[in-house]
């Protein structure tokens, strides 16, 4: 029996707090339907791009499982099932180290995350340097045995790197699975972390990294109706104007249109548009 | 990530060809299809999916569709459980869910506008910040839509307070293919009695894109209580002694010793710190290779076995009284149902009522592990007037048991009678779905109940619809060659080929508190009439209050052909076809609610503005039985054990008090009547949502 089996039989009960489902009025979008689609594939009844079609329609919200009288893990068993249907690709290359000494803080400024440099720099009283992560950082889309090659190459890179400064949730687990020891930006202001979590949910589930409306495909890459009318709806889950604690939560928002901010007051805000990669 | 949508053949109105979202929508939650689909089925697939966000786009849907050669079928959040909105091939389906607006909230006349997409969860939450319910509550409450609620004559959990679905619309907007957009009820151009037959029409005469409905303001106090009975006849009289005593409960529910039994329902949960040994042993087996499947393949494949434990091992009914409302209300009616219940059952406390008031909404998942199991599982909902209610009971379960376990629990309660709402589980491919649904309605039909309470008729049931309307249909076919002459709308219900023909509706007996009439001369009944109208039919419910009753029953005849139409206490088999029926026979007969022997109470007063203050009353939830002004005084009259408490509640609110005078029942107004302002001298009748006076010929 699949897994999926339980959220696909269900009457739907969950689909009011589903901001995909809401937003966009889909069936398809439902975490019913999407369960259904899996255990279709399971038995061989619907096709692998099916499968990863459905699998990818979930944001991670964790809001089903909290409407849920069962609290069914579907989120989880989806985040599984995403990195089992995923494509096979190359891990990125990784850039080069700056030379230097000092804490190192990994930016993910071309998810629109903005800089944290310049912030994590005046907390410390000292200078900083930069280390920018590709997309893909943690490789999940490779292959097992180059992940593996990857992952070390990663951790040699960051090896005697002295304090490595994390903000971005994608970072951080790429990090956490290369054995990479580092930091969280929200220590740095453990008050103003704690009220961001508290205002976006980010609780849910436990301390960063975590990526609650971050999903498996950034919004803007969405259909722009569907991206705008999804954003409305986690914007309307949440007490606006919503601030996070996690650079992957930022870029995610505010691609779906919702008044989103670092967690303290203007840090790191970029006018750089989303990527939509 | 989802697929674009693209516009549907030059409407402009976003659509979808992909596969993943007409699987989506190729099935509802009819329980067939899901075990059709568990078994390696599937229903036949439309080939569009189209989601207008505005009635004219709705008119552009249907103007492609018809440009295509397509047939449309409507699909709110899917949650029948008739098989209403199964997929048809080749058909456009037309999504509701973007007509998802809510408002505006009229806080002065309590309304509120809704769109049809919108989920019931989504609007309790909505009127909830703002200090109102609508006080529809069914268990599909938060996968279930406005739309569907209108289309299937939903009712909920609170129904013995709130009224029905169709007691709380006051007007409805439709797109129909034949004519485009309309408006019935409050505000609208369409006769008054198309409501009658949209509300029930399953997506078959137009599409519905939005309601008008009352609202109420968040009761005050909530008093729930548990009670045990017995046997299940006893309990069954005490429900209905509660609602012909007047007191109007929100919820009466009575659970039959093996849902009792099997429920665990009288006895509160232990507490414990983690799985007791029976959960760790369930997890242990589940957790084996095919061993969760064959867990309960055992049990449910002898269902006569099972059933027989099951009644073994039964003792006594469980009985959960509620009420909510304002304070006092709540205070006096709870009090007269205390005494009304003392020495009929055991008094378990607020307890088991209170559990099932904090788990109303989760029973829904309970059947999943079923289908799971390879079993399956389905509720069939009918109702009986009193008089039937026992024999309805042991026919069902006769007729069921050789298939599935089955259980019941009796609630929707009216002074007339009560739904019966069985669930059985059983084993075995469609088949044996089938043989146990045909058995099932048969002998509920044949022992005196509705086919559908509030589930709908769909594909489930159409046939014994079908049959339950009779002549009666060209009423419907009369309307739909009007709204939809090409027969582009296509759903499962509510008619299609009729089973057999049903036996009449046996007579009622006084228990019943129903007595026949002329419908012509309504005023020639010899009993004491509960709502004594001055003619028949009645206002449309959205100019009378929930509580205040046309007609149960009409019998007449079409074309020389006998027709029964309304079983009692409530049909829901597709549209309200009554009036239609009474106006085509002038020798038309219909079953009038009588009020039961008892105590009364009047009291006289002149406030000023009396009919503001009749207003006030009604809002402060008293449900006086005789509400009116004559020669300026306001006359207000109660009936039942709680009389003279609920008269010292409105005396104390009229300003000058009411003085105690002798009880005489006053005549209601029938129609035509129109709105009009509190303080007009004309003003001949008030509901909670305004007054009204007598329209013009």
């Amino acid at each position: 029996m699949s897994e999926f089996s339980t959220c696909a039989l269900c009457p739907r009960l969950c689909r009011p707090a589903c901001p995909v489902a809401v937003g966009t009025g889909r069936e398809a979008a439902t975490p019913t339907a999407i369960a259904a689609v899996l255990v279709d594939w399971s038995r061989g009844r619907a096709s692998e791009a099916l499968a990863r079609e459905a699998a990818t329609l979930c944001l991670d919200c964790g809001a089903c499982q909290e409407h849920c009288h069962l609290h069914e893990p579907l989120p989880e068993r989806l985040r599984a099932a995403r990195r089992a249907l995923r494509p096979v690709r190359p891990p990125p290359a990784l850039p080069p180290l700056p030379p230097g000494e000092g804490p190192v803080v990994v930016e993910r400024i071309d998810a629109g995350a903005g800089a944290l440099a310049p912030w994590v720099a005046a907390r410390l009283g000292r200078p900083v340097r930069v280390w920018s992560a590709p997309d893909g950082l943690a490789a999940d889309e490779a292959a097992p045995r180059d992940r593996a090659a990857h992952l070390a190459a990663l951790a040699a890179l960051l090896a005697g790197a002295g304090e490595v400064w994390v903000g971005h949730g994608d970072v951080a687990e790429a990090l956490v699975a290369a054995g990479v020891a580092h930091r969280w930006v929200g220590e740095l202001d453990p008050a103003a972390a704690a009220a961001a979590v508290a205002s976006c949910r980010c609780g849910l589930g436990g301390a960063p990294p975590l990526a609650c409306c971050g999903g498996a495909e950034p919004l803007a890459s969405h259909h722009p109706a569907d991206a705008s009318r999804v954003g409305r709806a986690v914007g309307a889950r949440l007490p606006g104007p919503v601030r996070v604690v996690d650079g992957r939560c930022l870029a995610h928002l505010r691609g779906a249109g919702v008044d989103v901010r670092w967690f303290t007051d203007g840090v790191g805000e970029s006018d750089e548009p989303p990527s939509t990669e | 990530m989802l697929a674009p949508m693209m516009p549907l053949q030059a409407s402009g109105v976003d659509a979808s060809t992909a596969e993943i979202d007409l699987r989506a929508v190729a099935r509802d939650l009819w329980p067939r299809d899901t075990l059709a689909w568990w078994l390696g089925g599937a229903p036949p697939r439309p080939d569009v999916v189209a989601w207008p966000s505005t009635a004219a786009e709705v008119e552009r849907v249907l103007a492609a569709a018809r440009a295509e050669g397509r047939r449309v079928v409507t699909y709110g959040a899917g949650s029948g459980v008739a098989g209403g909105a199964r997929g048809v091939a080749g058909a456009v389906v037309l999504d509701t869910k973007r007509l998802d607006r809510i408002g505006p909230l009229d806080p002065d006349r309590w309304t509120v506008d809704v769109e049809a997409g919108v989920l019931g969860e989504h609007l309790e939450r909505w009127l909830a910040a703002r200090g109102f319910t609508v006080g529809h509550s069914p268990s599909s409450i938060s996968c279930s839509t406005v739309g569907g609620w209108a289309a299937a004559r939903s009712a909920g959990q609170f129904s013995s307070k709130y009224g029905v679905f169709e007691d709380m619309v006051l007007a409805v907007d439709a797109v129909a293919p034949g004519i485009g957009a309309l408006r019935v009820g409050e505000g609208g151009e369409a006769p008054p009695e198309w409501m009658d037959q949209l509300l029930g029409s399953e997506g078959r005469l137009a599409v519905i894109t939005g309601v008008r409905l009352r609202v109420w303001p968040l009761p005050e106090r909530r008093w729930l209580r548990g009670y045990r009975f017995t046997d299940l006849a006893g309990a069954v009289d005490a429900m209905r002694a509660l609602l012909q005593a007047e007191l109007w409960p929100a919820v009466l529910r009575l659970y039959d010793p093996v849902d009792t039994r099997i429920g665990g329902r009288t006895r509160p949960k232990k507490a414990r710190r983690g799985p007791g040994v029976v959960e760790r042993l369930r997890a242990a087996i589940s957790a084996l290779p095919g061993a969760r499947e064959r867990l309960l393949a055992l049990p449910l494949s002898l269902p006569g076995l099972l059933n027989d434990l099951a009644d073994g091992l039964a003792s006594g009914c469980l009985l959960i009284v509620g009420f909510e409302g304002e304070g006092e209300v709540v205070d006096a009616s709870a009090a007269a149902a205390e005494a009304l219940l003392a020495g009929r059952a055991e008094d378990l406390g607020p307890g088991p009522g209170e559990r099932w008031y904090a788990s109303r909404h989760a029973v829904s998942y309970k059947l999943m592990p079923i289908f799971e199991g390879g079993g399956f599982a389905d509720t069939m909902e009918v109702a009986a007037p009193w008089s039937r209610v026992v024999a309805v009971y042991d026919a069902v379960r006769a007729a069921v048991r050789p298939y599935a376990l089955v259980m019941c629990h009796l609630s929707h309660a009216y002074p007339e009678g009560c739904s019966l709402y069985f669930s059985f589980a059983g084993r075995g491919d469609l088949n044996t779905y089938d043989r146990a649904w045909r058995a099932a309605l048969d002998a509920a039909t044949a022992a005196g109940a509705t086919t559908t309470h509030h589930h709908g008729v769909g594909r489930l049931k159409r046939a014994w619809a079908t049959a339950e309307a009779g002549p009666a249909i060209a009423g419907f076919e009369a309307l739909r060659a009007q709204l939809d002459p090409e027969g582009l709308l296509s759903a499962g219900g509510p008619f299609g080929a009729p089973v057999a023909a049903l036996p009449p509706p046996p007579p009622p007996e006084p228990v019943d508190g129903l007595v026949a009439v002329a419908v012509a001369r309504p005023g020639g009944a010899e009993a004491e009439l509960a709502w004594p109208w001055e003619r028949l039919p009645a206002p449309p419910r959205w100019q009378r209050a929930p509580w205040q009753v046309g007609w149960t029953e009409v019998r007449g005849a079409v074309a020389g052909q006998p027709c029964a139409l309304g079983r009692a206490p409530r049909s829901a088999a597709g549209p309200d076809l009554r009036g239609w029926l009474a106006g085509q026979d002038p020798d038309a007969t219909a079953t009038i609610s009588t009020a039961a022997p008892g105590p009364r109470w009047m009291g006289i007063g002149r406030p000023p503005q009396p009919w503001a203050v009749a207003q006030a009353l009604l809002r402060a939830d008293l449900r006086p039985a005789v509400l009116t002004v004559v020669d300026g005084a306001l006359r207000v009259g109660f009936r039942g054990p709680a009389a003279e408490a609920f008269g010292r509640i409105a005396a104390a609110q009229v300003p000058g008090g009411l003085a105690p005078a002798p009880y005489e029942a006053a005549p209601l107004p029938a129609g035509p009547l129109e709105p009009a302002a509190l303080d007009d001298p004309a003003v001949v009748w008030v509901t909670p949502q305004g007054a009204l006076r007598r329209a013009a010929p």
